[in-house]
């Protein structure tokens, strides 16, 4: 009896006093949705996970679903077999390197059992250094670790390696927020960074058809799907701004046009998540970035709404956004041509500091209320 | 539904497709093995190759190579021809063409670009002054893609060789093969066309090459197509071709005549205020582009798409990329570049459609200027 498993450590969830049982339950049920379509079997030991019984031709596949899901901390594949020291060592043989540094480390659930800890890893040790010539064995600073477990059913499981996990804590923990998702490349990383820290993420997106095209908002709906492997969510709610720019662009002042639409923008967002129970909005927004993302730009969208806005990449620069985008999976579909933004309404010389004052001047010449409503009375649902 | 973009692809051909779809279940074989099946598909692309060389070419002088599309016939005629020197060619290349002159560059070979007239066809005698001792290829499209110009690569083709005889030259002419008479001279050595530019299926193109010519092949393998180009010939696509280029040959005149004039009535009919005309009358009968002044020819592509009318644009809503490289080497100003609309025709659009849509675009273009105002 001998098959390959996957223990899962968890990252931040031990800190977590009497709720700990919530943040577990939410990420088994995270793990197991990760793991959807792919036959196995997940338990929960002391804690810590364990994948079993799936099919070990996909183990890479496994252990790629649970890298991305947050709360895993660190996985590895081992080895499960039957706790005689000649089945421990058959395991031990194929998780150990044949060259280089190495230690064992053993660890007994079981404490009957008829060797203790450091004579397990004398033996299997001593075993490993004759087989292989050009094997060492280094207890301060091995090159690699066998990893000993024996269990209290009769088991033992046998690893090498440790993958590192996302970390964060389970989606699902740490309430609801509405991610305002463009086609570039920061939203998406936005959304990313707060479900790693266990807030629930909608998207929304705005596009202005027919200035902007069809192939913009499929794009979208992509980046949405690469982001659902992290944040479990699979559907886009689109809104239309086309009117409302149109509006802008014949009524106020060029200057102001990115200002007042993003100032629109929020507010069509604020009351869309508040019908949905969603806590906060999200956006990518970074300080100084464009024209509208200075603290003057930020302020004046903040005072169009009561809800929080989240903006967790504000102090970064674009190339750790990047990185970022990267390592999301993200960056690819961001730098595809197709925009999201048409440049038949951007000014040639944006307000950069815009005041408070002037904006709602403006914005007397519109029916803001009206265009709002009307704009999320046709929201439109993607589901993928 | 009007479709007016026809130079990006047409309507599979009728009696192509019945043919085509009879012959799914009965010649299905490969046509290298040696049974009958397999025999009865060789003899069937092998009937389809004379027939399609026939229609330009002397097939005493030239044969056909089957290719997978018109993109692929021109790899494998510049990457087969320009390997040395320089390889001249013009600003107008479909990307086709252009993106192997960018990789040539890469590959250390010399790329020389001649400028356009105002119409998108290539100023000769530019071109020809760029020819010289060490050109090694010349490409010239023959009808341009975008605004229709044709380029007379007979006699080009003619006082290049007077300069070097050693130069091989190519054409381009996917948007010329089955639309405008196409004779190729003794002085032409390749030749690209594509299937589904003349109501055929996509996935068929073919290079027409001098058969004096020896060019090593683009792709290697079982050594089909007389080992010029191997793997497992599309039976159906090239059986297909074969009758839609039939067609397309055997009413050619009589065609281009009768789309020539609903090209004028098309133009005659859009609104002289906002439209201003980038294709010549010389041009082929088939493109007509427009552009709109200060207006976007590709929103105006999505409202005329909402509309259902079907057209093609020379613009592409991007910063990066805000307007087509070959309008830009025509020479005209920024307003007209984003604009453009491209208008192409077959031989099955009829003098109604040409009303309606004449009526639809001129409504939706007026009706974006006054929302831009």
């Amino acid at each position: 009896m001998t098959e390959k498993v996957v223990i899962i450590r968890y990252a931040e969830i031990h800190l977590k006093g009497k709720n700990r049982g919530f943040f577990e339950r939410v990420f088994t049920v995270n793990l197991e949705r990760s793991l959807k379509g792919l036959r196995h079997e997940l338990r929960r030991t002391s804690g810590r996970y364990l994948v079993e019984n799936f099919d070990e031709a996909r183990v890479d596949e496994i252990c790629e679903r649970i890298h991305n899901v947050f709360g895993v901390h660190s996985y590895s594949v081992g080895i499960k077999t039957e706790d005689t020291i000649d089945a421990i060592y058959a395991a031990a043989e194929s998780v150990a390197p044949t060259i280089g540094t190495f230690k064992v480390e053993s660890h007994r659930a079981d404490k009957r059992y008829p060797m203790t800890s450091m004579q397990i890893n004398a033996e299997i040790g001593g075993r490993l250094l004759s087989k292989f010539q050009e094997l060492k064995v280094d207890v301060h600073h091995p090159d690699a670790f066998v990893y000993i477990d024996v269990r209290e059913n009769g088991s033992a499981l046998v690893f090498g390696e440790f993958c590192k996990g996302r970390g964060g804590m389970p989606v699902g923990t740490a309430g609801k927020g509405l991610l305002l998702i463009s086609g570039g490349i920061d939203s998406p990383v936005a959304g990313y960074m707060m479900a790693k820290r266990g807030m629930t993420v909608e998207y929304l997106h705005f596009h202005s058809y027919p200035y902007t095209n069809g192939l913009a908002k499929e794009k979208v709906v992509r980046l949405a799907k690469t982001l659902s492997r992290f944040t479990g969510m699979h559907r886009l709610n689109t809104v239309s701004v086309t009117q409302i720019q149109e509006e802008i662009h014949s009524k106020c002042a060029a200057e102001y046009n990115v200002t007042l639409l993003r100032r629109f923008m929020f507010r069509i967002a604020e009351r869309f998540a508040q019908k949905g129970g969603l806590q906060c909005l999200i956006t990518g927004e970074s300080l100084g970035q464009v024209a509208s993302q200075t603290i003057e730009g930020m302020t004046s969208s903040n005072t169009v709404v009561t809800l929080p806005v989240l903006r967790p990449l504000v102090g970064f620069d674009k190339d750790e956004i990047i990185e970022r985008s990267r390592d999301v999976g993200t960056y690819d579909i961001s730098v595809e041509p197709y925009e999201d933004c048409c440049t038949v309404f951007l000014p040639e010389f944006p307000a950069i500091k815009p005041k408070l004052k002037d904006l709602e001047e403006e914005e007397k010449k519109l029916d803001v209320e009206g265009l709002v409503e009307k704009a999320l009375s046709e929201r439109e649902v993607i589901e993928f | 539904m009007i479709y007016l973009d026809n130079a990006a692809t047409t309507r599979p051909n009728e009696q192509a497709v019945l043919r085509a779809s009879e012959a799914v279940s009965s010649i299905w074989y490969n046509p290298s093995a040696l049974y009958e099946g397999g025999c009865l598909a060789r003899k069937t692309i092998d009937s389809a190759r004379e027939k399609l060389l026939l229609f330009a070419a002397d097939s005493s002088a030239f044969e056909l190579i089957f290719t997978s599309c018109g993109t692929e016939a021109d790899n494998q005629a510049i990457f087969g021809a320009a390997k040395r020197g320089n390889f001249v060619t013009t600003a107008g290349e479909h990307a086709a063409v252009y993106a192997c002159a960018q990789e040539l560059k890469n590959r250390g070979v010399e790329v020389r670009y001649a400028p356009l007239r105002s119409d998108g066809s290539v100023d000769c005698e530019a071109l020809l002054n760029l020819v010289d001792g060490n050109t090694s290829l010349v490409s010239v499209i023959h009808v341009n893609n975008e605004t229709g110009a044709i380029n007379p690569v007979a006699e080009l083709a003619a006082r290049i060789k007077q300069i070097n005889p050693r130069t091989v030259f190519h054409s381009d002419g996917v948007q010329a093969f089955g639309k405008i008479p196409v004779r190729l001279t003794k002085h032409i050595d390749l030749y690209s066309v594509s299937a589904h530019k003349i109501g055929g299926l996509k996935g068929v193109g073919a290079l027409i090459k001098r058969k004096s010519l020896s060019l090593s092949p683009y792709l290697y393998g079982g050594g089909q197509e007389g080992g010029k180009r191997s793997g497992t010939e599309n039976v159906l696509g090239i059986l297909a071709f074969s009758y839609s280029a039939d067609s397309a040959f055997h009413a050619l005149e009589e065609n281009a005549k009768r789309v020539s004039f609903l090209r004028e009535k098309l133009w005659n009919s859009l609104d002289e205020n906002i439209f201003f005309r980038l294709s010549s009358v010389s041009g082929t009968p088939y493109i007509l582009s427009v552009s709109a002044s200060g207006l976007k020819g590709e929103v105006l592509q999505r409202m005329l798409s909402d509309k259902g009318v079907y057209v093609g644009t020379g613009s592409a809503c991007s910063s990066k990329r805000p307007h087509s490289r070959v309008m830009e080497a025509c020479g005209h100003k920024k307003e007209l570049l984003e604009g453009v609309l491209r208008l192409s025709f077959s031989a099955e659009t009829t003098e109604e459609e040409i009303v309606e849509a004449a009526r639809i675009i001129n409504n939706v273009a007026a009706r974006l200027q006054g929302r831009l105002k």
